[in-house]
C-alpha cells in the first residue's frame, strides 16, 4: 500500500469522524427533549377565512416552487449533455474555461427559472404581498447573477486548481476550502445588506439591548431594513459571525405589528445568535459539501474529473441534484434551529400570548399556511408551521415556573 | 473637384430601386499647416456660417417634411428637394471641417464650390416606403453613435438643423466639455497645438475627419438623401488612409462570429476579469514607482517591471475587447501574448527621453480627453453591437473596428502613462506597429 493511499485513508477516516461529530453538534438543542406538544387543531387557532386564503395562496406558491426546481434540473440536465461544446468560446485555458462554463450554466438556470420567478411575483402582487414591477424584478434578478458568477468563479478557481494538483483527492482539501469561503461570506454578510438603519423606537431599542444582554450576545445590534418599496410581507433575520453579527428587522414588521409581537421576533432572532445557528448552518453546509464533493468527483470521472473544464456542466447538475435530494435533511435541521429560537424567544420575552398572536398575524397578513402537506413540509418548510409554533408556546406556558 | 479623392456618382436607372452608392467623405491633401491667427479665432470666424446654417436649417426642416411625404407617396424624394437637402449636408460638413480644424481655408457659403473637406452624395434613388416611414426609428442607433462621435453634430434640436457648429461654439471656448464627443475633444486639443505650433496634429485631424464623415452619413440617411445605412467602419474612411508607425498597436484576428449566449451575458461574464483587473491595477500602480525611478534615473525602464506592466496592458486590452464585443472568446487571466484574437502589441524596454519621463504625468492629460471620448464611442458601439450580435450571431465589422480603434488608443495611453514607451498616443484610426529598432513596416496592420 503506497504512502499516498495510507494518507488518503487516514484523511478519509478523520473526515468521517469529523462529519459525525459535526452532525451531533449541529443537532444539539436547548429545547427539552421530553417536551410533549399539545395537539391543537388549526381551525380552533386561526380564523377560518385566514386559513382558507393561506392554503389557497400556499398551494400555488408550492406549485411554482416545484416547477422552478424541475426547470432548474431540466436546464442543467440539458447543459450537462451539451454544455461542454461551449468550451470553444474560451481562450482562457483550463481553469478560465471552467469558470466560463460555470457562469454560463448559472446563466442558463436563470433563463429556466425566470418564468417561475415572474409567476411567483404575479401571485404575490395579486395578494398584495409584493410591490416590485415585473421589469424591475427581471433586471434586478439578472444583475444579482453578477454576485453568483463571481462566487462560482472563485469556487471553481479553488476546486479546479486543487483538482489539477491533487487529482481525484481534491475533495479532501476542496470541500473544507469551500466551507471556509462560505464562512467568510457569512462574516461579511452584515455589511452587504442594503438600506439598513438603526432601530429608531427608543423603547424597542432598549428592549433589544436588554434581551441581547440576557441572551449573552450583548454586542449584537438590532437594525431595520427598508423593504417597503418591494414587499409588504413581514420578515427578520440574524446575520453575521463574531463582531459584526446583528439582527435585521424588515420595516414591514416594525411598522406593521404591535410592539409586543416585534419583541417576540427580536427575541427569536437573538436566540439564533445566542445558539450559534449561523455557525451551525455553516457546519451543515460542510456536512453537505463534503459528500457532495466526493460524489461530483466520482460522477465526473468519465469526463476527466474537475481537472477538465468539460466536466463543469455535469458537476453543476450533480450539485443541484444533491442539493435537491438533501432538501428534506436541510429543512429538518433548519426547523430544529427555528424551534430552538422560538423557545429562546419564549424564555426571553415570557409572553406566549404575543407569540401566538404573532403567528396568527403571519397567517392573516402574509398568508403563511399553518398546516402544510407532508411533502411540502419536507421539501420547503424551513420553519415549523404556524400551528406547531403555537403549540410550542402552549407547551412553554404549561412548563412555566 | 480638383485635388479631392473619389469618383463621380453612377447614374441611377430610372424607375428602379437601386442600391445607393455610399456617402463619401472627400479630403483634399493637407500639409497640416495652420495659421495661428485663424486657429485662435476659429469659432468666431465661423459665426457667419453658423448664421447661414441656421437659416438654411430652418428651410431644410420644411423641405424634409415635404420630402418625407413625397417619398412615402411616390417612393422617391423629388429632385429639387433632394439637391436642396444634399447641399445642406455638404455645407454642414464643410463648416464642421473648418470649425474642427480638419481644414484650413475659410469655407464657401452654402457649399457653392468644392472644399478641402467635402462630401460626395449619391443622386436620388427609389427608397423603400417602409424604411422611409420608420426612418426616425431606424436612424436612432446611428444617431446615438453619431452623438458620441460628433456630439451635437447629429442633433436636430431647437428648431434649427445647425450641424455641430453651435455646440462647439458654445462649449469649447468656455471650457465646458460636457458633451464629451470625439470631434470636440480632438478639436480642443488641435486648437492648442495649432495656436502653439501652427500645425494640426495628424492623428487628431484624422479622428475628427472620420467623425465628421460619419455624422454626414447619418444626416444623409436621416434626411432622406439616401436609403443607405451609415457605415461606421473607420477603416473605410479616407481619414484612415494614413497609417502612422507607432510602437504600440493592436493586432486584430477576430472573425466577427459571436456566440449568442456569451453575448447575452457578456457584462456579467466579464465581472471576474474586471475584479482581477482592478486587483492587478493596484499592483501595477505600486510597480510604477520603481519603474518611474528606474526610467528617470537610468534612462531606460527596468526590464522585469517593463515586462510585468506590458502584461498588464495586454490583459486590459483582452478584457476590454471581450467586454465591448471586439472579440468573441472568454480571455485568459494572464494577458499572455498570442492567446487572444485582439491583442496589444507593445515595445521592448528601450532608452527613453528623461524630460518626457519627468513630465509624463502632465503630458498624458490631453490623451485622457481623447481616451474618454473614444471610451464613450466604444460604449455605444458595444451596446449597438450587443443587439446586433445577439440577433445575427455576428458583430458588425464597422462597430468592431471602431471598438478596436478605441482599444488601441487606450493601450497607447496606458503604455505611455506606465512608461512603456515615450511615444505619444496617436489618435488617428490606423497605425502600423513599429517597435523601436525594427525596420518600418511595409503596410498597415489589419485592424479590420
Amino acid at each position: 500500500m503506497s504512502a499516498r493511499r495510507v494518507l488518503l485513508g487516514v484523511l478519509g477516516v478523520a473526515l468521517a469522524a469529523g462529519w459525525v461529530l459535526l452532525l451531533l453538534w449541529i443537532l444539539r438543542t436547548t429545547v427539552p427533549g421530553d417536551l410533549g406538544l399539545p395537539h391543537l387543531s388549526a381551525a380552533g387557532q386561526f380564523d377560518p377565512a385566514d386559513l382558507r386564503r393561506a392554503r389557497e395562496f400556499s398551494r400555488v406558491e408550492r406549485l411554482i416552487a416545484l416547477g422552478g426546481i424541475l426547470a432548474l434540473l431540466g436546464a442543467l440536465w440539458l447543459y450537462a449533455r451539451r454544455g461542454a461544446v461551449l468550451a470553444r468560446e474560451s481562450a482562457a485555458g483550463r481553469i478560465g474555461t471552467g469558470m466560463l462554463l460555470g457562469m454560463l450554466g448559472l446563466g442558463l438556470t436563470w433563463f429556466a427559472q425566470i418564468p417561475f420567478g415572474v409567476a411567483e411575483l404575479w401571485w404575490e402582487r395579486r395578494h398584495h404581498l409584493a410591490r416590485a414591477g415585473y421589469l424591475a424584478y427581471v433586471i434586478q434578478d439578472f444583475l444579482s447573477l453578477g454576485g453568483q458568477f463571481l462566487f462560482a468563479c472563485f469556487a471553481l478557481l479553488i476546486v479546479m486548481a486543487l483538482a489539477g494538483r491533487l487529482g481525484s483527492a481534491w475533495p479532501f482539501v476542496g470541500a473544507p476550502a469551500l466551507v471556509g469561503v462560505s464562512a467568510l461570506f457569512a462574516l461579511a454578510s452584515p455589511w452587504l445588506i442594503p438600506d439598513q438603519h438603526p432601530l429608531r423606537d427608543p423603547s424597542l431599542a432598549a428592549t433589544a439591548r436588554r434581551f441581547a444582554a440576557q441572551e449573552g450576545v450583548g454586542d449584537a445590534e438590532v437594525r431595520v431594513q427598508y423593504v417597503k418599496r418591494q414587499t409588504t410581507a413581514p420578515n427578520a433575520e440574524a446575520v453575521g459571525l463574531g463582531p459584526g453579527r446583528r439582527v435585521i428587522l424588515w420595516d414591514t414588521l416594525v411598522d406593521g405589528f404591535p410592539r409586543r409581537q416585534v419583541r417576540v421576533v427580536i427575541g427569536h432572532e437573538l436566540g439564533h445568535l445566542a445558539h450559534r445557528h449561523l455557525l451551525k448552518g455553516i457546519g451543515l453546509s460542510a456536512l453537505f459539501l463534503i459528500p457532495a464533493a466526493f460524489l461530483i468527483e466520482l460522477l465526473t470521472r468519465r469526463r476527466g474529473g474537475l481537472r477538465e473544464p468539460a466536466a463543469v456542466p455535469l458537476a453543476l447538475l450533480v450539485l443541484a441534484l444533491a442539493q435537491t435530494l438533501a432538501l428534506p435533511l436541510t429543512t429538518t435541521v433548519s426547523r430544529r434551529f427555528e424551534t430552538e429560537a422560538d423557545w429562546s424567544a419564549l424564555r426571553t420575552t415570557r409572553d406566549p400570548a404575543a407569540d401566538r398572536a404573532l403567528f396568527r398575524g403571519f397567517t392573516h397578513r402574509a398568508y403563511s399556511d399553518p398546516t402544510s402537506p407532508w411533502w411540502a413540509h419536507a421539501l420547503f418548510d424551513d420553519h415549523p408551521t404556524g400551528l406547531t409554533r403555537i403549540e410550542l408556546a402552549d407547551a412553554w406556558e404549561a412548563r412555566r415556573p | 473637384m480638383e485635388g479631392l479623392e473619389g469618383s463621380p456618382p453612377a447614374e441611377p436607372e430610372p424607375g428602379r430601386e437601386v442600391a445607393a452608392p455610399p456617402v463619401r467623405l472627400l479630403l483634399a491633401p493637407d500639409d497640416l499647416e495652420r495659421s495661428r491667427l485663424t486657429v485662435f479665432f476659429r469659432a468666431l470666424l465661423a459665426i457667419p456660417h453658423f448664421i447661414a446654417l441656421a437659416l438654411y436649417g430652418l428651410a431644410v426642416i420644411f423641405a424634409v417634411v415635404l420630402a418625407w411625404f413625397a417619398a412615402l407617396i411616390i417612393g422617391r424624394v423629388p429632385e429639387g428637394l433632394h439637391h436642396f437637402i444634399a447641399r445642406f449636408i455638404r455645407y454642414v460638413t464643410q463648416v464642421n471641417g473648418y470649425l474642427y480644424l480638419v481644414a484650413e481655408p475659410w469655407p464657401p457659403f452654402f457649399a457653392d464650390r468644392p472644399y478641402a473637406v467635402d462630401l460626395e452624395l449619391p443622386e436620388r434613388v427609389r427608397q423603400s416606403r417602409w424604411t422611409v416611414l420608420g426612418r426616425l426609428i431606424l436612424a436612432l442607433p446611428a444617431l446615438a453613435l453619431s452623438a458620441a462621435l460628433a456630439g451635437g453634430g447629429a442633433s436636430f434640436s431647437g428648431g434649427s438643423i445647425s450641424g455641430s457648429s453651435s455646440s462647439f461654439s458654445s462649449s469649447s471656448f468656455s471650457g465646458d466639455f460636457s458633451s464629451g464627443d470625439l470631434v470636440t475633444a480632438c478639436a480642443f486639443l488641435a486648437w492648442w497645438v495649432g495656436v502653439l505650433r501652427a500645425r494640426a496634429p495628424r492623428g487628431l485631424r484624422d479622428a475628427a475627419a472620420y467623425a465628421i464623415g460619419y455624422a454626414a452619413q447619418v444626416y444623409a440617411y436621416f434626411l432622406l438623401v439616401t436609403p443607405r445605412y451609415p457605415d461606421s467602419d473607420p477603416l473605410k474612411s479616407p481619414a484612415a488612409e494614413h497609417a502612422e508607425p507607432h510602437p504600440v498597436a493592436v493586432a486584430n484576428a477576430d472573425d466577427l462570429r459571436r456566440s449568442r449566449i456569451t453575448v447575452f451575458f457578456r457584462g456579467l461574464l466579464a465581472l471576474p476579469h474586471l475584479v482581477w483587473l482592478a486587483l492587478w491595477s493596484l499592483v501595477a500602480l505600486l510597480a510604477l514607482i520603481p519603474h518611474s525611478l528606474g526610467t528617470l534615473f537610468g534612462g531606460r525602464a527596468p526590464e522585469r517591471i517593463h515586462a510585468f506592466l506590458s502584461r498588464f496592458v495586454a490583459y486590459g486590452t483582452h478584457v476590454n475587447a471581450f467586454l465591448w464585443l471586439a472579440a468573441n472568446p472568454f480571455p485568459g487571466f494572464t494577458g499572455e501574448p498570442g492567446t487572444y484574437p485582439v491583442e496589444a502589441q507593445l515595445p521592448m524596454a528601450v532608452r527613453q527621453n528623461r524630460w518626457i519621463t519627468f513630465f509624463r504625468w502632465l503630458l498624458i492629460l490631453p490623451a485622457f480627453l481623447v481616451t474618454s471620448a473614444l471610451g464613450a464611442v466604444q460604449f455605444i458601439a458595444g451596446f449597438l453591437g450587443w443587439w446586433a450580435a445577439l440577433v445575427t450571431g455576428r458583430m458588425p465589422e464597422g462597430l468592431r473596428n471602431l471598438s478596436v480603434w478605441a482599444l488601441r488608443y487606450n493601450a497607447q495611453v496606458q503604455a505611455y502613462g506606465l512608461l512603456l514607451t515615450d511615444r505619444y498616443p496617436y489618435a488617428g484610426p490606423v497605425v502600423t506597429w513599429a517597435p523601436p529598432g525594427a525596420p518600418p513596416a511595409p503596410a498597415p496592420l489589419p485592424e479590420g
